[in-house]
C-alpha cells in the first residue's frame, strides 16, 4: 500500500470529513423537525453538546495506543453486559423498551456500549492464534458471545438492537473466513426465525430448504440432525419471543407485512415516512418548509424518522448526497479493514463497519419501505446523545487504525 | 474455503459488492419515489396538510314578475354530532329535546356510518328555538354535539306553491352517486317543482377555503394566506312570470277542492299562476319535516303531492268545441252560414246522444255560445277522424308541453288506427260523436288546456308555457337574463279565430253558458267544459281569456268532481282574470282604506 506522508499521513480526513458533513446535516434536519415542537425544543443544542462531546471523546480514542482495544476487549464487554442487565432492572422505560439508563439530566442507552464490546470481544476470540472458525466448537462459542447480549437486548425488548447483533455476528464470522457449510449453520436459523414471522407456511418452507441444503452439503446424518434440530427449535422459539413481545411491537412486525391493513394505527408512520420522502422530489420542499415535517405528521421525527426530513426538505439531492458520504466513509474503512495485516484490527474495523451499515440499511430502508418499521437511529445523523457518542468512538477507533496503520499493516 | 491467510480475495470482492449493492438498491428506491412517484406523493402530503372547507353558497331566491320576494333563504340552527367526541347515552335525552321518535338518533348515526367518525353528521335542521337555547345552556354537558346557522328556505309572500317551486331535501345516496363531484353527504338539492328544475342555476357554485392542519388534525392557519381559496359564488336569482295576486286567488279559491288552476300570458307562455289542490306546506320541508306531517301527506287518499297541473289528465268536455269549430273552418268544410238544427238530440249508429237543451237552428259562433252537442256531433263526421286527430296535436294536445318544471303527463287523444286496432276496419263511428263533445277516451292535461287557450287567446302563436322567465346576474347591475323558449305556431289564420273568438265572446257576454261569470270591468271570453265522470260528479273545466278584444291573460280551471263548468270553474277564472287585469283598481281601492286608516290614526294623535 502507497502511504501518503503529508496531509494524511496521520489524520483520515477521508472519515472526519464525511462524518462532519453528515452530523451537520442531522443537525439542520434536527433544527427543522423540532422549530414547531415545544416538547423538543431544546434537542438542537443539546446535540450540539453532544456533539462537542464526542469530538474530545474521537479525540482521545485517536491518541490512545492501539494494541489497548485488545487490552480493553474482554472487560468492555463484561462490562456493558452488566449495564444490560442493570438496565432491565432500574432502566427507564422510553416509547416501549427498557432502553435507558439516566445520568443526571442525560440518558445513556447501554445497548450502544455492548455493541462496541462484542464486536471487540468477538474480534479477539475470532483472531485468537488457535482459532478454527469451522470448528464447531469455535462457531457455537463465538454465537454464544453474541447471543448473550441479543437476549438482553430482547428482553428491553428492542428489536432494531438485536438485528445489529445478529448482523455483526454473521459478518465478523463472514470476515474471519467462515466455510460456507459454517455460514449455512450460523445464517439458517436467523433465515428461519424471519421467515417463522410471516406465518406457519412460509416456516415450513424454510424447514424445507433447510433440509434441502442440508442434503447438497452431505455431512453425516447426526450432525445433519442436530443442524435440523436448531433450527425448528429457533422457529418455534421465535414464534414465543413474537407473543411474549409487546403489542405495539408485534403489531409493528405485522404492519410490515401488510402496511395498509390499518393505516392509521401502526403502519401510520410507515406510510407517512414515505410520504415525505416521496413528497420531497428531486430538490426538496425547502429548509423548514416540509409540510409533512413542519405539521408533525411523523412522531419524534429528529431520531429514527430523521431520513424523511432530509427527504423532504432537500429532496433526492439531500437523500443521495447523505447516502453518498455514507458510502464513502464505508469504502474508506472497508479498505483499511482489508489493508489491516492485524486480524483483531481488520475484524474490528468490519465489526465497526457492520454496526454502521446495518444501522444505514435498516433506518434507510425503513423510510423508504423496504425494511420493517423497527426504531434504529441514522449514525451520526439522528438526535440523540449514546448514539452520536458510540458513532463518534467507533470512528475513533477507526481513525487511531489508520494513525498506526504503517506498524499493523 | 478455508486457508491460513485469514482474509482471501474473494471475501473482501464479496464485501464490496454487497457495500454497492445495497447502496444501489436504496438509491434505486429513492430515484422511484422521489422522482418518479414524486407526484403521487406530493398528493398524498397535500391532502394530509391542506384541509378543504366547504363554503355553501346562498341558494337563488325566486322573484315574480313585479320583483316581489316569493322565495327567500332564512338562517335556521342545525344540530349535528361528531361521533368521535359523542356519548350515546345521551340519545334519550336528546330525542326528546329535538322533539324525535326514539331511535331516531341512532339511526341517522348509522346511516352515516361510511364517514369519517371525526365528521360532524346533521342530525336535524330548524331546530325550533326553545331547543337552541336548552342545547346552547347545556353545551359543557354534550360533547360531540354542536349548534350551526344555515339557510333554509323562506316563503315570504304568502304563497304555498307547493307543485310549483317544489323543495329542497338532502341528496340521496343514488344522486350523490350521481354527481359525486359536487355533492357531498349532507347537501341540499332540489327535489321538486324550480327547485329541482333550476338546480344547477340555482345552487351557485361552492366555494373553499384552505387551512393548514397538523397530524391531530389540528387547524395551524391559512394555507398560502388564502390565495388559493376559491370563494363560492352565490345562486342566480330567478325571475318567475308569478303574478302573486293571481297566483294567491288561485289557491285562495282551490282551497277543499281536488283541481288544477292556470294562468298564462298569450303573447309569450309566461306562467302567471300555477295551482294544484291539495297541495302541502313548503315550510314544513325547509325546516326538518316532521314525521307526522310526512306521514299524513303520504296516506292522505287525495294525493297532495300529486301534481295535478302537469299530470292529472281528464276529458276536456266541450272547451274542446272551440278547436273542433277552427279545424272544421279551417278545412273549409263549414263556414260561418253552415246552418244545424238541434231538436234536443241525435241518433247516430242506432245510438242516440242527447243535447242540453233544443237549440233550433244554430251557426258555429252560436253553437260555441252555447255549447250545443248536437252541432258539434255533426261537425266532427264532417272534419272526419284523422284531421280531427291532427287539429288537436296541432294545439299541442296528446303530447307534453315541456313546460320547465317538473313532470309531466301528455294526455290522450285517440286516433283512427287505434280504433282499427281494437275493434277493426268496422269500429263503432257513433265513438266520433262522444269525441266531438270532448267526451269519451280523449284526455288532456289542464297545463294543455292552458297553453291551447294562450293560443286561442293569441290566434295561434305563443310560447312554450313557462314559470320562469329568466335570472338575475349576480353582478352589481342584476341585469335580467331571459331564458328563450320555443315558439308554438298553430298554422291558422286570425280571421277563422275570430269567428270562434266570438263565440267564445258570447259564452260570457251574451246568452251563454257563463253569463253568469260575466265582470262589469273587464270583457272575458272563454268556454265552459263539463267532463263526465263514471267514478262520480263530473269534472268542471272552464278556459277563458281577458280583455276579450286584446288579450293579456288567459286561464284554464279544471275542478274535479263538483259538476258543471260554468258553475266552478267560471267563478274562479273570473276573479284570477280580475287580480290581473285590475291591479291599479284594487291597489286604488287598498290606498284609500290605507289612507283611511292613516288618518285615523293622526286624527288620535292629534286629539291626544
Amino acid at each position: 500500500m502507497r502511504i501518503d506522508y503529508k496531509l494524511n499521513d496521520k489524520f483520515d480526513m477521508g472519515l472526519a470529513i464525511p462524518a462532519f458533513l453528515l452530523f451537520c446535516i442531522g443537525l439542520a434536519a434536527i433544527y427543522s423537525s423540532t422549530l414547531h415542537n415545544p416538547h423538543a425544543a431544546g434537542n438542537f443544542n443539546k446535540q450540539l453538546f453532544f456533539g462537542m462531546v464526542s469530538v474530545i471523546l474521537f479525540f482521545v480514542i485517536y491518541s490512545l495506543p492501539t494494541n489497548i482495544f485488545k487490552t480493553i476487549a474482554v472487560p468492555t464487554y463484561l462490562f456493558s453486559l452488566l449495564f444490560l442487565v442493570v438496565v432491565l432492572v432500574i432502566g427507564k422505560r422510553v416509547s416501549g423498551a427498557k432502553a435507558w439508563l439516566g445520568m443526571g439530566g442525560f440518558g445513556f442507552q447501554p445497548s450502544e456500549l455492548a455493541k462496541l464490546g462484542t464486536v471487540l470481544v468477538l474480534a479477539a476470540f475470532l483472531s485468537r492464534k488457535n482459532a478454527v472458525v469451522d470448528s464447531f466448537k469455535d462457531i457455537l462459542f463465538a454465537v454464544s458471545l453474541g447471543i448473550i447480549p441479543i437476549f438482553l437486548v430482547l428482553a428491553e425488548p428492542d428489536m432494531g438492537t438485536t438485528f445489529v447483533f445478529v448482523g455483526l455476528l454473521i459478518i465478523m464470522l463472514f470476515w474471519k473466513g467462515i466455510s460456507l457449510f459454517g455460514m449455512f449453520v450460523v445464517l439458517s436459523p436467523a433465515v428461519l426465525a424471519v421467515s417463522s414471522l410471516f406465518g406457519i407456511y412460509y416456516f415450513i418452507s424454510g424447514l424445507a430448504l433447510v433440509v434441502f441444503c442440508l442434503f447438497l452439503f452431505r455431512k453425516d446424518i447426526f450432525f445433519s440432525a442436530s443442524i435440523f434440530a436448531i433450527n425448528l427449535a429457533v422457529g418455534f422459539f421465535t414464534n414465543y419471543v413474537l407473543k411474549a413481545l409487546k403489542e405495539h411491537q408485534q403489531t409493528r412486525i405485522k404492519s410490515f407485512i401488510n402496511p395498509l391493513a390499518d393505516p392509521l394505527g401502526a403502519g401510520y408512520n410507515a406510510i407517512q415516512a414515505k410520504v415525505a420522502i416521496g413528497s420531497g422530489g428531486l430538490w426538496g420542499k425547502g429548509f423548514l418548509a416540509g409540510s409533512q415535517t413542519q405539521l408533525q405528521f411523523i412522531p419524534e421525527q429528529w431520531t429514527d424518522f430523521i431520513y424523511c426530513v432530509i427527504g423532504e426538505e432537500f429532496g433526492f439531492i439531500g437523500t443521495i448526497i447523505t447516502l453518498g458520504l455514507f458510502l464513502y466513509m464505508f469504502i474508506r474503512v472497508l479498505k483499511l479493514a482489508s489493508s489491516a495485516k492485524d486480524e483483531f484490527l481488520s475484524l474490528v474495523l468490519i465489526g465497526i463497519l457492520s454496526i454502521y451499515f446495518i444501522h444505514l440499511l435498516v433506518n434507510v430502508g425503513m423510510v423508504v419501505g423496504i425494511v420493517p418499521v423497527i426504531g434504529i437511529p441514522l449514525p451520526f445523523v439522528s438526535y440523540g446523545g449514546s448514539s452520536l457518542l458510540a458513532s463518534m468512538i467507533m470512528l475513533g477507533i477507526a481513525a487511531n487504525v489508520y494513525r498506526t496503520r504503517k506498524n499493523y499493516t | 474455503m478455508k486457508t491460513d491467510n485469514f482474509l482471501s480475495i474473494t471475501r473482501e470482492s464479496v464485501a464490496y459488492f454487497i457495500l454497492i449493492a445495497s447502496f444501489a438498491l436504496l438509491g434505486f428506491r429513492l430515484v422511484q419515489m422521489q422522482i418518479i412517484e414524486h407526484n403521487a406523493y406530493d398528493e398524498k402530503a397535500a391532502n394530509n396538510a391542506i384541509k378543504g372547507i366547504e363554503q355553501i353558497p346562498l341558494r337563488g331566491v325566486f322573484y315574480d314578475r313585479n320583483m316581489n320576494v316569493l322565495v327567500s333563504n332564512i338562517p335556521a340552527y342545525t344540530v349535528r354530532i361528531t361521533p368521535s367526541q359523542y356519548d350515546t347515552t345521551l340519545n334519550k335525552l336528546l330525542e326528546t329535546v329535538l322533539d324525535v321518535e326514539p331511535g331516531y338518533i341512532n339511526k341517522v348515526l348509522s346511516g352515516n356510518k361510511t364517514f369519517s367518525k371525526f365528521v360532524p353528521i346533521r342530525i336535524k335542521r330548524g331546530i325550533d328555538f326553545n331547543a337552541v337555547s336548552w342545547l346552547e345552556e347545556n353545551s359543557s354537558n354534550l360533547p360531540g354535539v354542536d349548534l350551526i346557522v344555515e339557510m333554509q328556505r323562506g316563503y315570504p309572500a304568502g304563497i304555498r306553491g307547493s307543485h310549483m317551486f317544489g323543495y329542497t331535501k338532502e341528496v340521496s345516496p343514488a344522486l350523490l352517486e350521481k354527481d359525486k363531484d359536487y355533492y357531498k353527504p349532507g347537501d341540499l338539492i332540489g327535489y321538486s317543482g324550480i327547485e329541482k328544475a333550476y338546480e344547477k342555476i340555482l345552487r351557485g357554485k361552492k366555494g373553499y377555503t384552505y387551512i393548514l392542519v397538523d397530524s391531530r388534525r389540528k387547524e395551524i392557519g391559512r394555507f398560502k394566506n388564502g390565495t388559493e381559496d376559491v370563494a363560492s359564488v352565490k345562486g342566480s336569482d330567478l325571475v318567475l312570470g308569478i303574478d302573486s295576486d293571481v297566483q294567491r286567488i288561485a289557491e285562495a279559491e282551490l282551497v277543499g277542492k281536488n283541481g288544477s288552476a292556470v294562468a298564462i300570458v298569450p303573447k309569450t307562455g309566461e306562467i302567471l299562476a300555477y295551482a294544484s289542490a291539495p297541495d302541502f306546506d313548503l315550510s314544513a320541508f325547509s325546516y326538518s319535516t316532521s314525521k307526522d306531517y310526512l306521514q299524513k301527506l303520504y296516506v292522505d287518499p287525495e294525493k297532495p303531492f300529486f301534481n295535478r297541473v302537469n299530470s292529472s289528465p281528464k276529458p276536456p268536455g266541450s272547451t274542446f268545441k272551440v278547436m273542433e269549430a277552427i279545424a272544421a273552418l279551417d278545412m273549409g268544410v263549414i263556414d260561418t252560414n253552415y246552418i244545424i238544427v238541434c231538436r234536443g238530440g241525435q241518433v247516430f249508429g242506432g245510438r242516440f246522444f242527447k243535447c242540453d237543451a233544443s237549440h233550433g237552428p244554430l251557426n258555429v259562433v252560436h253553437a260555441i255560445e252555447h255549447s250545443c252537442d248536437v252541432f258539434f256531433y255533426n261537425l266532427i263526421y264532417k272534419i272526419g277522424m284523422n284531421k280531427w286527430d291532427e287539429y288537436a296535436k296541432r294545439f299541442g294536445f296528446g303530447e307534453d308541453t315541456h313546460i320547465d318544471i317538473g313532470e309531466e303527463t301528455p294526455g290522450f287523444i285517440p286516433t283512427e288506427a287505434g280504433y282499427e286496432k281494437i275493434y277493426g276496419e268496422n269500429w263503432p263511428r257513433s265513438i266520433m260523436a262522444s269525441l266531438g263533445i270532448g267526451q269519451g277516451e280523449v284526455n288532456v292535461t289542464p297545463i294543455q288546456l292552458a297553453q291551447y287557450v294562450a293560443l286561442l287567446a293569441n290566434d295561434g302563436v305563443t310560447y312554450t308555457p313557462h314559470v320562469v322567465k329568466g335570472y338575475l346576474t349576480n353582478d352589481i347591475s342584476r341585469k335580467f337574463v331571459p331564458f328563450s323558449y320555443k315558439e308554438i305556431n298553430v298554422g291558422i289564420s286570425k280571421k277563422i279565430f275570430a269567428i270562434a273568438k266570438e263565440g267564445m265572446f258570447l259564452v260570457v257576454n251574451g246568452s251563454g253558458t257563463a253569463a253568469a261569470s260575466r265582470s262589469a270591468d273587464v270583457q272575458i271570453a272563454g268556454k265552459t267544459g263539463t267532463a263526465q265522470n263514471p267514478h262520480g260528479k263530473d269534472h268542471a273545466l272552464f278556459i277563458g281569456y281577458a280583455p276579450a278584444n286584446n288579450p293579456q291573460i288567459a286561464v284554464a280551471v279544471v275542478i274535479e268532481n263538483v259538476g258543471f263548468g260554468a258553475t266552478w270553474a267560471a267563478p274562479i277564472a273570473k276573479k284570477m282574470i280580475e287580480a290581473y287585469l285590475l291591479k291599479d283598481k284594487l291597489k286604488q281601492l287598498e290606498n284609500i282604506s290605507e289612507k283611511k286608516i292613516s288618518n285615523n290614526y293622526t286624527g288620535a294623535a292629534v286629539a291626544h
